[in-house]
């Protein structure tokens, strides 16, 4: 029941935003498929670096073990927290590469 | 092809296949299918003891939700009568209260007599409990445990203490009612992740 509710309320949501975009903001229907694309572009971009960020704490956790024979859990890359620091970098880092693509963008360099 | 067209098309794919899987792990019973395949349908039979893995407990002595879950199944096995001796593991914090002296404590108030209970402070690994439960139950002559963890901990776990020369029947602490709510999915598909990866490492170190 609330898994339906849940997925019907977003599918709503989402219509709505497509009649706002298209209706009152004016963009295109046909480039909504490329915007989806970015957006799995950005999807993609943090997942790497949630697997890079777990991936390196779980070394770290590993090789300090065996430097120092003392027991380090290896339960701090089981926390969601990496979820949101990774959000962070894979939005910063497409936005970088967006913008570094993108001619138009000043450059402060 | 330059490189950046081609790393946005990994990152693409990769970003289909994260929002798929994310979609399907709140929305569908998958993860609680997969927890109940890998946990079997566990038939308890009478054994020499029941050992109840340890979980996590906070440092102010709270037990965790799963380490509750664990130790409430193996009460309940011992109440059954299927085994003489009850197995409770867990280390603390530095001094803290361990897992294992709060679970026998909580044990003790649901009527299991004090020398039936074992506890084991020191084990911070499944494969360390293993090898500790070993040293405690030889002496005792106990071959046969019932352990009592996660369907998905049970996978790694097991062959470990099979490994340590005991005859294993698993019982899963899940619990068995399905929950359709999409956050509780999201936390057992995590749960399975987390295990997978865990037994991907054990198996690559060669310990099952």
């Amino acid at each position: 029941m609330e898994a339906t509710f849940m997925a019907a309320l977003a599918g709503l949501t989402s219509i709505g935003a497509y009649y706002v975009g298209a209706r009152a903001l004016g963009l295109p229907s046909a480039s909504l498929g490329a915007a989806v694309g970015k957006m799995l572009e950005s999807v993609g971009m943090v997942l790497i670096f949630l697997a890079v960020n777990l991936t390196a704490s779980v070394l770290i956790v590993l090789v300090a073990r065996g430097l120092t024979g003392t027991f380090l859990s290896a339960y701090a890359a089981d926390d969601a927290v990496w979820l949101g620091l990774s959000l962070i970098q894979g939005l910063a880092f497409q936005a970088w590469r967006g913008s570094a693509a993108d001619p138009s963008e000043p450059s402060r360099g | 092809m330059d490189r950046t067209g081609r790393g946005d098309r990994v990152c693409r794919a990769i970003g289909l296949a994260g929002v798929v899987l994310f979609l399907i792990s709140a929305f569908s019973p998958l993860a609680y299918r997969l927890t109940q395949w890998m946990g079997g349908s566990p038939r308890p039979v009478a054994s020499d003891a029941i050992v109840v893995l340890g979980g996590w407990i906070s440092p102010s002595g709270t037990l965790g939700l799963e380490s509750q879950r664990r130790l409430h199944r193996g009460i309940e096995l011992y109440q059954r009568g299927l085994a003489p001796v009850l197995v409770l593991l867990g280390p603390g914090a530095e001094g803290a209260p361990t897992e294992a002296e709060v679970r026998a404590a909580q044990a003790r108030l649901h009527g299991i007599p004090a020398d039936a209970i074992l506890t084991e402070t020191r084990a911070r690994t499944t494969r360390d409990e293993a090898m500790r439960v070993k040293a405690l139950l030889q002496s005792r002559g106990a071959r046969t445990v019932l352990l009592v963890s996660n369907a998905g901990h049970l996978a790694r776990a097991q062959p470990l203490f099979e490994h340590a020369g005991f005859e294993v029947r698993g019982v899963p602490s899940d619990p068995p009612v399905e929950s359709d709510a999409p956050e509780s999915r999201i936390v057992q598909t995590r749960v399975l992740v987390k295990e997978l990866l865990g037994w991907l490492y054990y198996r690559m170190a060669g310990y099952i």
